[in-house]
């Protein structure tokens, strides 16, 4: 194991060498490394953050770690090898990504986190996360004026290993729980999954008819209990996730969803890259390493200002 | 962080004086969880600070409202710099710290967040909104405070725990004594902090001293 990774570092170094002596013609290149773009909300931070590295002169390699902290390893391995300058990071697991992360640093790469954090500071130059609390609170605030203080509902969480899972739960319960006539009669995870939190919701349906409102932490899961609500016809049952995407924007306008959390997902990957550039080139780095992004309340109201994760005007 | 480690080792002490006492306090589950989280006890740091350094610092920190609430909506960072706290990054709004006297307007006290409206500056209209729980909302307290820092906190989780510390510790020792009937009419002061309310809506105060009377 020891010889392996001492191995991979010579090879890194032969690459690092090799990066070096290539001329100076190519522009300098940044990582931009996040989960499965199936999910719109990576993707739009890829693109954000893509489209900003353009602009500031920067070659992009754009991966997928899949929520897979090897893949994640190897990924981090390729962008070292590569001769990133730097590394924007949605990362694969707040604990798991610490020592990936400690690795670019070690390499010579500084990474940029953002939507997630990792359980550390001093490792990455930047983690820019959603203020997932704030958030949450917002959306479950939204959720039990919708439920009139009073019902059964279920709960749809997140992928364990992801601290956002975690904290936007408690964001919920800090508000939820308050209301002792709001009872929770299933609370299932779907690991942020559109067709697993259909077939959960199909089954949890089953043994809760009589449930009033479904939470969810966030909106790929929200779409999935929704398609599974409607395909039983129960369009009665009120529905709130978390994101902002555009699919959840469009079942809102049209009375499916009732409410969603904004989390400037764009914005947030543009500024990483800003921070990651400013970097690069002063040495620069932000006041503070973590760094909070507040959230907004979708509902029908605003939904029609919704594009890409962020409002318009 | 100083103030953690301090907790964690009276928290260490507390746990080896029970090992050795015959006739123990059974710890509740949430004595339990926090053992097992490594002795993170936002409850314990808030108690701590509560009155040596939040309360005072508030009491220092806050203006008239109505002065405050009129340098915020001219000039935000100027009311900021002056009244409030907001963390160096991020896009969070400036939390402000004020003193707030006036009549109570309207009442809401069916609902689990139950709050007042108050009018300070006497036109009969509703300036400022007063949460007097049990149902808090947001983190107002915590975030108006400068020497509340979430990059000194492990992560969200941590940091949202402290937040709710506060509004847990306001409700024991101010909120839950406060007489819910006929409070229309009657005058209002407190001492506490609002975030910058978004546009057309009302600031929304979580009091740390609060008296209604009269």
């Amino acid at each position: 194991m020891k010889l392996t990774r001492r191995m991979t570092v010579a090879a890194f170094a032969a690459f690092l060498a090799a990066g070096s002596a290539i001329p100076a013609y190519a522009a300098d290149l940044i990582a931009i490394i996040t989960p499965s773009h199936d999910n719109p909300f990576f993707k739009a931070e890829a693109v954000g953050a893509e489209a900003k590295a353009k602009e500031l002169g920067y070659e992009t390699l754009v991966l997928v770690h899949d929520d897979d902290a090897n893949k994640q390893s190897q990924l981090i391995d390729t962008a070292i090898g590569r001769g990133a300058k730097a590394i924007i990071l949605d990362n694969a697991g707040s604990e798991a990504s610490i020592a990936a992360v400690q690795k670019a640093k070690d390499a010579g790469v500084p990474s940029f986190l953002i939507d997630r954090e990792i359980n550390a500071t001093g490792v990455a130059v930047s983690q820019i996360v959603s203020n997932n609390y704030q958030g949450a609170q917002l959306g479950a605030e939204e959720f039990v004026k919708l439920m009139g203080e009073a019902g059964n509902y279920v709960e749809l969480l997140g992928r364990e290993s992801d601290l956002n899972a975690g904290i936007r739960s408690k964001g919920y319960h800090d508000v939820i729980d308050e209301y002792p006539e709001l009872k929770m009669v299933a609370q299932q995870s779907a690991n942020w999954s559109q067709t697993e939190a259909y077939s959960k919701m199909e089954t949890i349906l089953q043994a809760n008819p009589d449930i009033k409102g479904v939470i969810s932490g966030n909106d790929t899961m929200a779409m999935g209990a929704i398609a599974a609500l409607q395909a039983a016809g129960r369009k009665d049952v009120i529905v709130v996730g978390f994101d902002g995407s555009n699919d959840v924007r469009d079942s809102i306008k049209s009375g499916g969803i009732k409410a969603t959390v904004l989390q400037p997902a764009y914005a947030q990957a543009q500024m990483a890259v800003q921070q990651a550039h400013d970097f690069i080139t002063t040495g620069k780095k932000p006041a503070e390493e973590k760094q909070l992004m507040d959230c907004v309340l979708i509902n029908s109201e605003n939904a029609d200002q919704l594009e890409t994760f962020a409002l318009t005007n | 962080m100083p103030g953690m480690r301090g907790a964690s080792v009276i928290v260490l002490v507390a746990m080896m004086a029970l090992a050795g006492c015959k006739i123990i306090k059974t710890p509740t589950a949430e004595e339990a969880a926090q053992s097992a989280t490594g002795g993170f006890d936002p409850d314990r740091m808030v108690g701590e600070i509560w009155d040596s350094k939040v309360v005072p610092y508030l009491d220092k920190k806050a203006g008239p409202f109505t002065e405050v609430a009129a340098l915020a909506a001219s000039d935000p960072e100027a009311a900021g710099a002056k009244y409030g706290h907001k963390e160096k990054q991020g896009s969070a709004p400036w939390t402000f710290a004020a003193r707030l006297s006036g009549t109570i307007v309207k009442a809401e006290t069916k609902s689990r967040s139950a709050y007042v409206e108050v009018d300070a500056d006497g036109d009969a209209k509703a300036d400022a909104r007063v949460q007097i729980g049990p149902a808090i909302r947001g983190t107002a307290i915590r975030d108006s405070l400068d020497f509340a820092n979430f990059n000194e906190f492990k992560n969200q989780i941590e940091w949202a725990q402290y937040g709710k510390a506060f509004n847990t510790h306001v409700n024991g020792l101010v909120l839950d004594k406060l007489s819910r009937d006929q409070l229309v009419g009657k005058k209002l002061d407190a001492v506490g902090a609002y975030p910058d309310p978004a546009k057309g809506q009302l600031p929304l105060f979580v009091p740390v001293e609060l008296t209604v009377g009269g």
